[in-house]
């Protein structure tokens, strides 16, 4: 314990005494965490984003006013015991009328075509949702059934595929270059990290030597520089979660108006996940930090 | 206490630093090995404290066999044979007490040995007066005593000083000989690693006489011979 806390010691001593070559190493790590931050932002926003717009798709089935509601119910009954078939709501033609007005409450037009009509023009529809995108063309097949064909007015599936797809290009586009940006980072903090580390060695080489002399053991000369690692990456694990912060709480609004009606809160999604974004932080930190320490102690530190 | 068996060491590609060295130095003896410079000094000292490993041969140091000594075991070695060398070694930047505290703290020893210890080694020395006082104002002599204090704090077995006067004038010379006997005197062993004539022959202890890696004379009472 006494050892661990002389280590602890040189470790700062030698942290204080390089303060900016400390400066510099941790400013390196910072930029990489925060871009692997990035990287893990654009993937929540992009994953969010596109789970929102999926569980927006729906499949309309709308039926000839005359087709019953008991015929309409038997259907549901038929389309809810498929396996790809998450939900069926049913709108009676009543209902369908009283939207179809709220809906296009300032067009003259409609509302005076619907005046002049006495009877309901609308029927019953069936607003389908299945588990997955794909699987709407198993519950259109189903549709298609030629005893349906004289019930079936029209099937209507928005063609949220084609904002999907653009979604996903956005998104794979940016992740694709913050990735590469971190693995830029990554490399260079690696380094960076291993130069600090060898500077370090050679500075205190008169005192590694006289400490091989008089009987140190090689954990006692080597645990101070890995102390010194593991001091860099705490400390900008620190740097970068209290900039990350802030950050996001600035970017956050801009997101959430750009995924209007997604519900994206890039802060609250933070602070929900604190623990885990800073386990996450500190361990590549961590990981980062002690393997090109103890590369550079492999390479430049005889003991 | 220290036993050498048919050691060579050759350094690559092919020099011959040491030719099959036999010698065996017992508990409590103090022992000059001498030669002109190339001869072969300094790697038999640092085969001891196992700084340089053996190409032939086994040594045995306090029954121990440190001829294939693991990487881990080698501060243990350390901390039984003090080692004092002519450039000091010593770090500027501490004081006298630092420097000699060094030692131990880096073999993990509790403060309150520390502060027993430290003390007792510079009053061997005569040093006790400047404990606070920095490498750089002391004289040579001066220096080399603190350095010899830290090879005591292990209270080791053995004393290895490779041409601990080199760097001193002819008052610090007698000034750390003396020191050296009295600390042999003490019951720790001495090996004395020298190519200065005055000091072998005024010692009257034994001398072995090493030529071009070879022993060409081990005398119990002997002087320098080259």
């Amino acid at each position: 314990m006494i050892s661990f806390f002389r280590a602890l010691k040189f470790a700062f001593q030698s942290f204080y005494r390089n303060i900016w070559l400390s400066a510099a190493t941790i400013l390196i790590m910072v930029l990489t965490l925060l871009s692997i931050s990035l990287v893990g932002t654009i993937n929540i926003i992009g994953d969010q984003a596109i789970k929102s717009v999926k569980e927006k798709v729906d499949l309309s089935v709308y039926f000839y006013p005359e087709v019953s509601e008991t015929e309409i119910k038997a259907i549901e009954s038929r389309l809810e015991t498929l396996s790809s078939v998450k939900d069926v709501r049913y709108i009676p033609k009543d209902q369908a009328l009283e939207e179809f007005k709220a809906k296009h409450v300032n067009d003259p037009v409609i509302q005076e075509t619907l005046e002049i009509l006495k009877d309901n023009p609308l029927g019953g529809t069936l607003i389908i949702q299945s588990k997955n995108l794909e699987q709407y063309n198993d519950i259109l097949n189903v549709l298609n059934d030629p005893n349906y064909t004289e019930q079936i007015y029209e099937k209507d599936i928005e063609d949220y595929q084609t904002i999907i797809n653009r979604l996903n290009n956005i998104t794979d586009r940016i992740y694709e270059i913050a990735l590469v940006l971190s693995l830029v980072f990554v490399v260079v903090a690696i380094l960076v990290i291993f130069n600090t580390i060898r500077i370090t060695i050679y500075t205190h080489r008169e005192e590694i030597g006289i400490m091989r002399l008089v009987g140190a053991t090689n954990w006692f000369i080597r645990g101070p520089f890995i102390l010194e690692s593991v001091l860099y990456a705490v400390i900008s694990t620190g740097l970068s979660l209290g900039i990350l912060y802030p950050l996001l709480k600035i970017i956050s609004p801009q997101v959430t108006n750009f995924f209007e009606g997604y519900n994206l809160d890039l802060v609250t999604y933070f602070s929900d996940r604190f623990l885990e974004i800073f386990a996450l932080q500190i361990i590549i930190a961590l990981l980062l930090a002690v393997i090109s320490s103890m590369i550079a102690i492999g390479r430049h530190l005889r003991v | 206490m220290i036993r050498f068996k048919n050691v060579s060491k050759i350094y690559k590609p092919n020099t011959a630093a040491l030719k099959n060295v036999n010698l065996r130095i017992k508990p409590g003896e103090f022992v000059s090995i001498v030669g002109q410079s190339g001869t072969g000094k300094t790697t038999l000292a640092r085969l001891i404290i196992a700084e340089e490993n053996v190409s032939k041969g086994s040594i045995i140091v306090g029954g121990w066999d440190i001829t294939n000594i693991k990487q881990a075991e080698i501060p243990t070695l350390r901390r039984q044979i003090g080692v004092v060398f002519q450039d000091f070694k010593l770090l500027k930047k501490k004081t006298v007490y630092e420097n000699v505290a060094f030692a131990l703290e880096v073999a993990g020893a509790e403060p309150v040995k520390i502060r027993n210890i430290v003390p007792q080694a510079l009053k061997i020395v005569n040093l006790e007066d400047k404990l606070d006082r920095f490498p750089n104002e002391l004289s040579g002599g001066q220096q080399q005593r603190v350095v010899i204090a830290r090879a005591l704090v292990h209270r080791p077995k053995i004393i290895i000083a490779d041409e601990p006067t080199g760097n001193l004038d002819s008052i610090n010379v007698q000034e750390i000989i003396d020191l050296l006997l009295k600390i042999n005197k003490f019951g720790t062993t001495v090996v004395l690693v020298t190519h200065n004539h005055d000091i072998v022959n005024a010692l009257r202890k034994r001398v072995i006489t090493l030529d071009q890696g070879q022993i060409i004379s081990d005398q119990e009472e002997g002087k320098y011979l080259l």
